[in-house]
């Protein structure tokens, strides 16, 4: 069965939505099991932390809520924390999730596509920087 | 127009006082008897009166108390041999549940001392796509660790079992064929006599999965001519922590024992030791007399009248009855589901063909998501992959719905599922 917290943030989830002109944006799909779950997320990175991150998110309950928790747990950490966040962590903070539904936890493959490519940008701003001075 | 009842549902009902419960402000619809089955007052009763009168270890303890309490087990295991159409009760070991009534044989036959019945390298052990994970994975462990094959039988498309498939698998190195008697899953009713023939005729052994079979239709383990049957207590009216294996008396008698320690024994020296004859010689350690009891039904010797257990129970009402009921409900229901748009029900169509097992999907939709929007109406139902992993792969769905009756169901908690479902479907689902 689910969760308390999976329920609660499948019918209600947070940070839903887009961000125009991110610093970084990333997405992933379902494994094996659940090859429908399908996460977008993007961020809007200051000083090194994600002040701003959003998700779409289309799949199943496990799918939608652990986008929503991703979200809660990234907002406001640096980037190198924000990596550290496995499915595992996901996991536990949802409460668990029913038998053979762990794959669905998309998001935090999602997210670490984003820092990726926040990463990237920022090196290349520098080395854009560099090279113009 | 409705057929008359086949049982009298009502006056059953009033012997599980659990039926009143109510789930938030709506009343109990219990659709998930495949995962386990309520107590009945009878039941309940007899449990009581063991605590409060008999409590004591049997076959060890030599006074009044430890005396009564084995008798009352011994009779115990006589009834269900009775209810099964066993031969004797030295055919009838007590284990916890069907787990472990397959993991006695299987791991009995990868240590026995005697060597025609040990799995030896090269061997072969042939069992269904449909298992329960119970009757699949000590199998692969098992086979995994003598060196043997395990050889998966698959499914028609109707959900029923490719049996042309299993007699051309079977050789002379297949040693036991194990198959589900009734699939926790699809429904369908194996043709277990007919398997048992084949798997004779090639020489192997032949176990019977029944948690889904025996409390639900009349079973016979003389009429499918199997070796071993399993099936636990608590999805049949008996508490938790309580099962059977029935084997064949000469397979009893030669195999090794499983769990060795106390009760066991007839002898030990420091250097070894020697079995009690079955089916002691299985039961190690103090079992769940109790629980025993409460399947099986005893004398209460002190008033000289019946303590009635979860088979009496069965037997008054009659197997025939159980069968006809839950195949009326059965054919109700899925006259109902395949109705219902974006339903898909898996196994067979043909009510003759399944017992009251009921797995379906939404298309589009999650399994467990419609599980709570039944629990919120108050209807009780099991999703998921319903322990029967490969067999969800292989009809590739993620996870099922799963409605299973007994005998206290009534056509009209069917036809209000139907409604509920129907409304779920239609207006609460993307
Ligand atoms: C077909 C089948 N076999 C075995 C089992 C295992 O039963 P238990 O959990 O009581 O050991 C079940 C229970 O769901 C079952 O449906």
């Amino acid at each position: 069965m689910y969760s308390h917290e999976v329920l609660e943030h499948f019918l209600h989830p947070r940070h839903v939505g887009t961000i125009e002109d991110p610093s970084g944006f990333g997405q992933a799909g379902g494994g094996e099991r659940c090859p429908d779950d399908l996460a977008y997320i993007w961020i809007r990175v200051a000083d090194g932390r994600i002040v701003e991150i959003r998700h779409k998110t289309l799949g199943c309950p496990v799918a939608i809520a652990a986008s929503s928790v991703t979200c809660e747990m990234a907002l406001g950490k640096t980037l190198a924390e924000a990596l550290a966040i496995t499915p595992e962590a996901v996991i536990a903070a949802l409460g668990g999730v029913p038998e053979r539904k762990a794959n669905s936890t998309v998001a935090p493959k999602a997210l670490r596509a984003a820092i990726m490519q926040a990463l990237d940008r920022n090196g290349q701003a520098e080395q854009q920087d560099a090279s113009t001075d | 127009m409705r057929e008359p009842p086949i049982l009298d549902a009502q006056s059953i009902r009033a012997d599980f006082p659990i039926l009143q419960r109510r789930v938030g402000d709506k009343p109990l619809i219990y659709f998930d008897n495949a995962a386990t089955t309520h107590k009945p007052r009878q039941v309940l009763r007899t449990i009581e009166t063991f605590y409060t009168t008999y409590n004591a270890n049997v076959h060890r303890s030599p006074h009044t108390l430890g005396l009564e309490a084995t008798e009352l087990y011994e009779q115990a295991h006589e009834n269900v041999a009775r209810f099964i159409g066993a031969a004797d009760a030295r055919e009838i070991v007590f284990v916890r549940n069907s787990t472990e009534a397959i993991n006695l044989v299987a791991y009995s036959l990868l240590s026995g001392e005697n060597e025609r019945l040990r799995l030896q390298e090269g061997d072969q052990v042939v069992v269904t796509v449909m298992e329960h994970h119970s009757d699949l994975v000590p199998w692969q462990r098992v086979c995994a660790q003598a060196g043997a094959t395990l050889k998966v039988i698959d499914i028609r498309d109707d959900g029923t079992l490719d049996m042309e498939q299993l007699s051309a698998a079977l050789t002379e190195r297949t040693r036991l064929v194990c198959c589900a008697h009734g699939s926790n899953v699809l429904g369908t009713i194996n043709p277990v006599q007919e398997i048992g023939r084949l798997a004779h005729q090639a020489g192997a052994l032949f176990l019977v999965d029944g948690a889904q079979s025996v409390p639900h239709m009349p079973v016979d383990v003389k009429q499918i001519g199997c070796d071993f049957l399993a099936f636990s207590g608590h999805k049949m009216l008996a508490p938790m922590d309580i099962g059977v294996l029935y084997g064949k008396r000469e397979l009893l008698q030669e195999m090794s024992p499983f769990l060795y320690g106390g009760e066991m024994v007839a002898d030990v020296t420091l250097t070894g030791a020697t079995w009690k004859e079955p089916p002691w010689k299985f039961e190690a350690g103090t079992a769940n007399v109790c629980g025993g009891i409460a399947l099986g039904g005893a004398t209460d010797l002190r008033t000289g009248q019946h303590l009635e257990g979860a088979v009496d129970y069965l037997e008054r009402i009659s197997m025939a009855q159980v069968r006809a009921h839950e195949r009326a409900l059965t054919r109700h229901a899925l006259q109902g589901l395949r109705d219902m748009e974006r339903v898909r029900v898996y196994g067979p169509l043909d009510a003759d063909r399944r017992g009251g097992i009921l797995a379906f999907a939404v298309e589009g939709s999650d399994a467990h998501l419609v599980a709570h929007l039944l629990n919120d109406e108050g209807i009780a139902v099991r999703a998921g992959g319903l322990c029967a992993y490969p067999l969800a792969d292989r009809l590739g769905v993620a996870g099922t719905v799963r409605a299973s009756f007994y005998i206290y169901n009534t056509e009209d908690e069917v036809d209000r599922f139907l409604e509920v479902l129907e409304d779920i479907v239609r207006c609460r689902l993307l």
